[in-house]
């Protein structure tokens, strides 16, 4: 009785969490950009070439259903493997200019996780 | 029945499933990433590495002019070995330093024109001038195989596209304004300080930093591009009669598979037909499952691949040049490519896919051929003469060794000139030998750089300084 209750508890707990927003359109994607100015300017000369164009295998921005998995290994890990490179992803999406700072700032933009900046 | 490349595969990979259980899981197997350097090293640099992963460095410091001012002021105080980056796309140590690692991202875009020649920021990407030089009708003649270069970067390594009678981007730049390491800024041309002019246009990033350029464009018109499989035999047998008859021809000898991929651009003025998603990393795929399901017999991979490949039905697109001319290669790769006189491209190319085919199975990635017109820039591979070229290519998981010990010996036979941005082991005395002019480079490079503050060890050991 009490593991039911507990089942329940928390599959309600579950349908109360705001549900994740839908993957943007082509449009949509190739429209966005960071607000910052100066981070806008990085975005669009190397991460958007592969970022906000479906089917490039890279996760669409702002495409939660593809970054959540990616999010849930910390922003240290997804700090690797932009700067590292990873997969078909190059060392630093090609942005020989950007700072530690810059690539957590575009990871956060990318994966709709704007608020998360501390 | 003719399929599409994607509808053949997708059809081959079902019956694999269907017939052959873990097969599939076996071809579809891939290696682990390989380890990378780690983000910063012990002094906290952050890490610089290649699009392939081949090369890397943790530059103590980083600039990212955006003005020629700030150019010449970074360049005369900054910490040497003072290296030029663009997009990263070489694979030879072009780029690595542990001294001053300059990016040209921050100088980007058209600037002015004169007449139909576009003045361009150094760090424009080849995929955002096409649509700025659109924007006023015009194109550039030609375009490499891939859009992601930085345009300095592509003109110091002497990059090109295809085409009998079109030159690498080089040949169509006029003049040229280039930062010394002291900080001196000389504008040049044809008529103007000529000698650097000649030296500078493929300067590998050794004379200081090229901050614009002007460049010859043409007419912005559309192009008729076909792609179509047939036996490697008949491309071999037809590929100097495509080169004379198309404006841009090339075709890719696949290993393993009896095949080759021709691609071929015309103008036309017909209606657009858009080109439709990319279709070469399903067919990439398919090789290396190929490779992985039946490397341990050559003449049962190749009955598969005709099989899986044979019936493909050709492509076709027609669209304006610079949206067709490169293609995205989002699988990354270790490269060697070598310029040969034209008299013997295609013996050189039988002589290396026979090779492979006996030595490596483990290779599968399609090896391209290309033409290039000759043009005068002292450094350029296509100096005094048209040349052909040949690229190898290594996934990037891959081990990539036997390129200079199986393929470079080949090219070398040949007479062929190294790329300067891939892979190669061709040492000063060699170069000596290969380019009329090296001398001359040489010395404009000591006048301009005397200190040889632009010069990390890879250069020092190339120039032989």
């Amino acid at each position: 009785m009490r593991l039911l209750a507990a089942v329940v508890l928390v599959a309600g707990l579950a349908a109360c969490s705001p549900p994740v927003p839908p993957a943007p359109t082509p449009a949509q994607a190739w429209a966005m950009a960071p607000a910052d100015a100066k981070l806008a300017t990085l975005y669009g000369e190397s991460c958007k070439a592969c970022h906000a164009v479906p089917g490039t295998g890279a996760p669409l921005v702002h495409d939660r259903k593809a970054w959540d998995p990616r999010w849930k290994q910390g922003e240290a890990v997804l700090l690797d493997h932009a700067v590292q490179g990873f997969r078909s992803m190059p060392a630093a999406g090609q942005c020989a200019a950007c700072t530690p700072n810059d690539f957590n700032a575009l990871i956060r933009f990318m994966a709709g996780r704007e608020d998360s900046a501390s | 029945m003719a399929v599409s490349r994607r509808g053949a595969l997708l059809a081959g990979a079902g019956l694999g499933v269907a017939a052959v259980g873990g097969g599939y899981l076996v071809a579809t197997h891939d290696k682990p990433e390989p380890p990378a350097p780690p983000t910063t090293d012990a002094q906290g640099h952050l890490l610089w590495r290649n699009w392939s992963g081949v090369q890397h460095a943790y530059p103590a410091a980083r600039l990212a002019p955006k003005t020629e001012a700030e150019v010449a002021e970074g360049l005369r105080t900054a910490v040497v070995p003072i290296r030029p980056v663009g997009a990263g796309h070489s694979f030879t140590a072009l780029a690595p330093t542990d001294g001053t690692l300059v990016s040209l991202d921050g100088l980007s875009g058209v600037i002015d024109w004169d007449g139909d020649e576009a003045i361009v920021a150094a760090g424009t990407r080849l995929g955002a001038l096409g649509p700025a030089l659109a924007a006023k009708g015009r194109a550039m003649a030609n375009l490499p195989d891939i859009n992601k270069q930085a345009l300095a970067g592509a003109l110091a390594t002497g990059t090109h596209g295809t085409g009998a009678g079109l030159k690498a981007l080089h040949g169509d730049v006029t003049a040229l304004r280039l930062v010394t390491p002291k900080g001196e800024v000389i504008d040049c041309g044809e008529h103007r300080d000529a000698d650097i002019f000649q030296a500078a246009k493929v300067s590998l990033g050794a004379l200081g930093v090229i901050t614009q350029v002007k460049l010859k464009t043409s007419a912005n018109r559309r192009l008729e591009r076909n792609v179509w499989l047939e036996p490697f035999e008949d491309a071999l047998a037809k590929a100097e009669e495509r080169w004379a008859k198309h404006r841009n021809f090339e075709f890719y000898a696949v290993p393993f598979t009896g095949l080759a991929a021709n691609i071929s651009h015309d103008e036309t003025d017909a209606p657009a037909i858009p080109r439709g998603p990319d279709q070469d990393t399903v067919f990439l795929d398919a090789l290396k499952g190929l490779r992985n399901v039946l490397g341990f017999s050559g003449p049962l991979r190749k009955a598969a691949a005709r099989a899986l490949l044979g019936g493909t039905r050709p492509e076709k697109a027609i669209d304006e040049g610079w949206k067709l001319l490169s293609t995205e290669r989002p699988v990354r790769f270790n490269e060697m490519e070598f310029h040969l006189p034209v008299q013997v491209q295609l013996k050189a190319l039988a002589e290396i896919v026979a090779v492979i085919e006996k030595e490596r199975p483990d290779v599968f990635f399609p090896i391209e051929c290309r033409r290039i017109a000759p043009d005068d820039a002292w450094l350029s591979p296509f100096q005094g003469e048209p040349r052909g070229s040949i690229a190898v290519h290594a996934y990037y998981k891959d081990e990539f060794a036997f390129l200079y010990t199986l393929i470079e010996p080949i090219f070398r036979r040949y007479g062929g000139r190294p790329h300067w941005g891939k892979l190669h082991s061709v040492s000063a005395g060699q170069l000596e030998t290969m380019y009329p002019r090296w001398n001359d480079f040489l010395k404009v490079r000591a006048k301009l750089d005397p200190e040889g503050r632009m010069l990390n060890p890879y250069l020092k050991g190339l120039f032989g300084v």
